[in-house]
């Protein structure tokens, strides 16, 4: 085990992470729902974030990164079924003026970046964090 | 706008890379011990891993224990309280003449919308959850609540939740919303030439999500806790009634919140995605009624039942007596959870909804009044020949007893369908329910916080402040909701900045409304009081050395509760005194409370009485 212990390691009835799950969910609610790219896809990674972090706190999963990798998967599939329903055609055209004219496109894909952001962290972080505990 | 998204992903950014920081700062990733099975609170003591929390802020902000987490709960509720009481006093003073003088009536209408749905959601359910956060884990005897990460979880949405909630009055550009605490379509929809058609609208419809996430995390994490966690000798048989209500309470906002969360969320796909389930000529605003009310009964009775709990909890130890038919008063406790959901179309008894369908809803609504007088009976009973002692929380508690008399009598007069076509949107449903969510919540309030002001302080609130404050409260209240039961029957609607329209008598109509205006203002006066004795009694009030401060041993009542506080008295001194206590300075125990003592007859008790 190392050297210093972490906050909710040190101390039995302490965790960083409830805080921050619950400032994560408001903001991703306020992208979402009025189309704020930056604060949808940020407070998606914070809410998408800190949950692997208390769940792997908690002990019911050793590292956070493949339940990281798994919500991204999640938040990808959800915005991107989103998205889709909207687009009718197949072609990049179709698709980079419906970002332009629809609202719903635009939600779907900042939940998709999200989504994306987040499994990439997780995929790279699972693969350099080998260290054993 | 394009300059408005960047200043946004740079802010957006900079918040992500500062949580991250602060993260790494504070914990360290790879140290976890792992724990299996979860549920927290329990993990095995490693060598350094002795203290329980850490100091400062920090405590605050990362505590998962549920005394600290009810201790939230019940600063916030308070600061909630006092804004949502501003807010109704400048209303008030409006009211004091017929004409619109001191505010715009849209403005009066922005504070109403904010005065009802802050005291039902930012009030009145965290005050609750304060409460049973500090005191279910004690009384049943567990270590902590099943899950206390979720139980953090829940409480730090709130403070989001309010901001949302108010963001209409603050957030430059934005209009606060007008569509009343039951938000009917179509007005909530956003239809028509006022405010509510603007995002203030719908930042409150997503605060108002996020308590109600709030509310069902607590809600499932009481019934786990209660469940699942309670101590070997704490049986169903003799769990107390404080966790009975709790546990029906819980059992009510499972089903109803989610369903309210549901509603809000058609309710913005209406307002910002073009669909219709709310729209005259798609699923209806009746439609939206009945999910409202469909959650928004139940609702009255979750905060009705656990101050009923804390009536059955108080008014036994004041009385010298068992709570007088404890069955029952669970039984009715069950039964008023269960109808609860039989009856909310007596809300709507004015829509022109099928005459049958609102016959039934009658019936149904009369029969609650059955359990409701049970508990009421054994209240009195409980009291009968007992040796009354009228402290701080007794006379609260039986001030409530006859506040919820009154509210609930008005209440069934409410429920018969040809009274209620008379009085259906006047004042007269204004006082019904403030008789209950004022005369029962508010009333309990202060009787749980003086009752156990010694366990949150370690001291002693000053007995003449805490009479005032109940004497004004109490004048106060049945100034202001008497005159309010007496303008309904002189017609005066609900929801109106002004009243010098000509459908009535407007002298009688205003003196009334002075009347109520005096009240309110008595109320407030009480509730500074409060506050003070509190703020003060707490910072310089002298060290309770009793572990008994209401001579309960004699009576066979010390509870769980009083006995894990005499433990944490006793560590305290051993140790020379930690955070939680302060034990510097001994000095003489306080008994101004006390009108009794002698006989230490300890009496075994369980976790029922
Ligand atoms: C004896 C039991 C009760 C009965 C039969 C009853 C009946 C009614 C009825 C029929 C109404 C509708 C009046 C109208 O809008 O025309 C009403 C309104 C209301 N009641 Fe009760 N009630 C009872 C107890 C309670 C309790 C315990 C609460 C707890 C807080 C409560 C809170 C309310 C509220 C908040 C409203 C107004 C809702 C609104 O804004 O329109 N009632 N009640
Ligand atoms: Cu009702």
């Amino acid at each position: 085990m190392d050297e210093q212990p972490g906050l909710s390691e040190q101390y039995r009835r302490a965790s960083p992470w409830p805080l921050f799950i619950a400032l994560g969910l408001p903001i991703a609610e306020i992208g979402v729902l009025f189309g704020l790219v930056p604060l949808a896809v940020g407070g998606l990674l914070l809410f998408v974030g800190s949950v692997a972090g208390i769940v792997q706190e908690s002990g019911y999963v050793e590292r956070p990164w493949n339940l990281l990798v798994g919500l991204g998967g999640v938040l990808v599939v959800l915005g991107g079924a989103l998205a889709l329903s909207q687009l009718t055609g197949g072609s990049l055209d179709g698709f980079v003026s419906a970002l332009g004219s629809n609202g719903l496109v635009v939600r779907g894909v900042s939940i998709v970046i999200a989504g994306a952001i987040a499994l990439g962290v997780g995929g790279v972080a699972r693969f350099v964090e080998t260290e054993p505990i | 706008m394009a300059n408005g998204q960047i200043a946004l992903t740079l802010l957006m950014g900079v918040l992500l890379v500062a949580v991250a920081a602060f993260l790494t700062r504070i914990e360290d990733w790879r140290s976890y011990t792992p724990l299996a099975g979860g549920g927290g609170g329990t993990a095995e003591e490693s060598g350094y891993a002795h203290e329980e929390k850490p100091g400062g802020l920090i405590r605050w902000l990362t505590t998962v224990d549920h005394k600290d987490i009810g201790m939230l709960y019940g600063t916030y509720a308070l600061a909630t309280f006092t804004i949502g009481g501003l807010m109704v006093m400048i209303m008030r003073a409006e009211l004091l003449d017929p004409a619109a003088t001191l505010i715009e009536s849209t403005t009066y209408n922005g504070l109403l919308t904010s005065h009802g749905i802050t005291m039902l959601f930012l009030f009145g359910t965290p005050i609750i959850a304060a409460f049973s956060n500090y005191f279910i884990p004690l009384i049943i005897g567990a270590d902590d609540m099943a899950f206390p990460r979720i139980n953090a979880i829940a409480f730090w949405l709130l403070p989001p939740g309010a901001l949302l909630i108010w963001a209409g009055f603050f957030v430059p550009g934005l209009a606060p919303a007008q569509v009343g605490w039951t938000m009917y379509a179509p007005l909530s929809v956003g239809v028509g030439a006022g405010t509510q058609s603007g995002a203030g609208v719908d930042l409150m419809l997503l605060g108002l999500h996020l308590t109600g996430v709030s509310a069902t995390m607590g809600a499932i994490n009481f019934i786990a806790t209660i469940f699942t966690e309670r101590a070997e000798d704490c049986t169903w048989a003799n769990l107390d009634i404080f966790s009975w209500t709790i546990l029906t309470q819980s059992g009510l906002i499972l089903f109803a919140f989610p369903l309210l969360g549901s509603a809000l969320v058609m309710l913005l796909l209406d307002r910002n995605f073009g669909t219709t389930f709310f729209a005259v000529e798609g699923g209806s605003p009746i439609l939206w009624q009945h999910l409202f009310w469909f959650f928004g009964h139940p609702e009255v009775y979750i905060l009705f039942l656990p101050p009923a709990g804390l009536i059955s909890l108080i008014l036994p130890k004041f009385s010298g007596r068992k709570l007088f038919g404890f069955k029952f008063v669970v039984y009715s406790t069950l039964a008023i959870g269960v109808l609860s959901f039989g009856v909310w179309a007596h809300h709507m008894f004015t829509t022109g909804i099928d005459p049958r369908i609102r016959g039934s809803f009658m019936a149904v609504s009369l029969a609650i009044a059955i359990p409701s007088a049970v508990k009421v009976f054994n209240w009195i009973t409980t009291m009968w020949n007992g040796r009354v002692r009228l402290t701080a929380p007794m006379l609260f508690s039986i001030g409530t007893i006859s506040n919820f008399i009154i509210g609930g009598i008005t209440g069934v007069f409410l429920a018969a369908i040809p009274v209620d076509l008379v009085l259906h949107d006047t004042y007269y449903v204004v006082g019904h329910f403030h008789y209950i969510v004022m005369g029962v919540l508010g009333f309990m309030t202060f009787a749980g916080l003086y009752y156990w002001f010694p366990i949150f302080t370690g001291r002693m609130y000053q007995r003449t402040l805490a009479k005032w404050h109940f004497w004004l409260t109490f004048v106060g209240t049945q100034l202001t909701f008497f005159a309010m039961l007496l303008l309904g029957y002189l017609g005066m609607p609900r929801r109106y900045a002004t009243y010098d329209f000509p459908i009535g008598p407007v002298d009688p109509v205003t003196a009334l409304h002075q009347v109520a205006t005096l009240g309110a203002f008595l109320i407030a006066i009480g509730f500074v009081i409060h506050v003070w004795n509190f703020v003060q009694s707490w910072s310089e009030g002298p060290i309770l050395e009793d572990e008994d401060p209401w001579n309960l041993k004699e009576i066979g009542q010390y509870t769980r509760e009083w006995e894990w506080h005499h433990r944490r008295m006793e560590t305290a001194i051993a140790d020379g005194g930690d955070e939680e206590v302060a034990t510097d300075g001994g000095k003489e125990s306080n008994e101004e409370e006390l009108t009794t003592d002698g006989g230490e007859n300890v009496s075994e008790t369980d976790c029922s009485d």
